[in-house]
């Protein structure tokens, strides 16, 4: 987990987002930390709904004063653009309630998403010490620049895109078929129309 | 049928588009998302899996989800808040990947997805309180990349929410134009 993995370096106390219910208690945690980092998969692009909602309720609570906020964001596609929406919003959010933002991580192609090591990372030979490189601007509260993960992730060439877009259907309509599905029907709910 | 899903918590601009675009005799359907009963996704991965094509939760989004799959256009209507759309909007596009092609394709060098046996359009209208450069531009790069990885058209729209009903009219007339 990319958060444990600072938190081993830095100290410091970690908070689950709870997928029901109020905010309460970790929008108080929020307010009483002088550096928080927020850390979360890429949904569609940005941070899953939940996430937005925590922010728009402790934008709503208020109360910040200066924290230091860091983000990571972690999604399955093999590029930066794909996910950076997610740091945007956190940027926003801090200029607009008074934390200081202070930059981000993204990490693509997926592999920490089910919680294996960034070891595991298929750009592991840059992105693991680029990603010690983050933690160390979170220890020492400072800045950390986004070239840090731009320059440690190359996307992969057309040809080995294409190899894997042909290697990833064939896993994917493999796995429908042991289900006894057909990858190429239509939508199930285009029968379910009024 | 064009498609609004709108957050109309802060006021009524989803149905405002509708009446826009009734006028203009494209048929329409408009949903407030903020009056739903919508879970986020819980990324369980059924409906690319044992349940292909299907999202196992029961709520509200079970009776969305067959007007988008049917749908010609489908428009997103929220609040601007840090650059993107409010959570009640969010929580629809997660839990739209029960319409996604789960497979990979390659478009423009990149590994893309798209959406299930549709030519739908993509739009997104993003409604803030003076809303500067920066958020203009994270909001249309959410629907850029949105758009990219559906592998549909579209386009995104920004207003201000003291907005002249004349610019509203505009963005209803291109968006029933296609």
């Amino acid at each position: 987990m990319l958060l444990e993995r600072i938190r081993l370096v830095s100290g410091g106390e970690m908070h689950f987002l709870p997928q029901e219910g109020g905010f309460d208690e970790l929008v108080q945690a929020m307010r009483e930390a002088g550096t928080i980092i927020i850390s979360g998969p890429c949904y569609i692009n940005s941070y899953p709904a939940r996430l937005l909602e925590l922010l728009e309720a402790a934008a709503r609570m208020g109360g910040f004063s200066g924290q230091k906020l860091y983000g990571i964001i972690n999604g399955g596609m093999p590029y930066v653009h794909t996910h950076r929406h997610g740091l945007y919003c956190l940027q926003f959010f801090a200029e607009q309630n008074g934390l200081l933002w202070q930059g981000g991580f993204v990490l693509g192609g997926g592999a920490m998403l089910d919680g294996a090591p960034l070891e595991k990372h298929m750009a592991r030979r840059s992105v693991v010490p680029a990603f010690s490189e983050f933690t160390r601007h979170v220890v020492e509260g400072s800045q950390t620049p986004d070239a840090l993960y731009e320059n440690a992730q190359n996307p992969p060439g057309k040809l080995v895109t294409r190899v894997f877009a042909w290697l990833l259907s064939r896993m994917v309509v493999k796995r429908l078929k042991e289900y006894g599905h057909d990858p190429t029907a239509p939508s199930w709910y285009l029968n379910e129309q009024d | 049928m064009t498609v609004i899903i709108s957050d109309d918590s802060r006021a009524a601009w989803g149905r405002q588009l509708e009446e826009e675009l009734v006028q203009m005799g494209v048929r329409t359907q408009q949903f407030a998302a903020d009056r739903l009963r919508i879970r986020p996704c819980i990324a369980c991965s059924s409906c690319s899996g044992r349940t292909y094509g299907r999202c196992v939760l029961p709520d509200d989004m079970q009776h969305l989800y067959p007007h988008i799959a049917g749908c010609r256009a489908l428009v997103l209507v929220s609040p601007l808040l840090f650059g993107s759309v409010s959570h009640h909007i969010k929580k629809v596009m997660d839990r739209m990947s029960a319409l996604g092609d789960p497979r990979y394709h390659y478009s423009d060098g990149e590994l893309v997805k798209g959406m299930r046996g549709q030519g739908m359009r993509y739009y997104m209208l993003g409604i803030g309180d003076g809303p500067d450069e920066a958020q203009r531009r994270a909001f249309c790069f959410l629907h850029e990349e949105n758009r990219r990885i559906m592998n549909v058209e579209g386009r995104a729209f920004v207003l201000d929410s003291r907005f002249q009903q004349a610019e509203l009219t505009r963005i209803a007339e291109e968006i029933g134009r296609g």
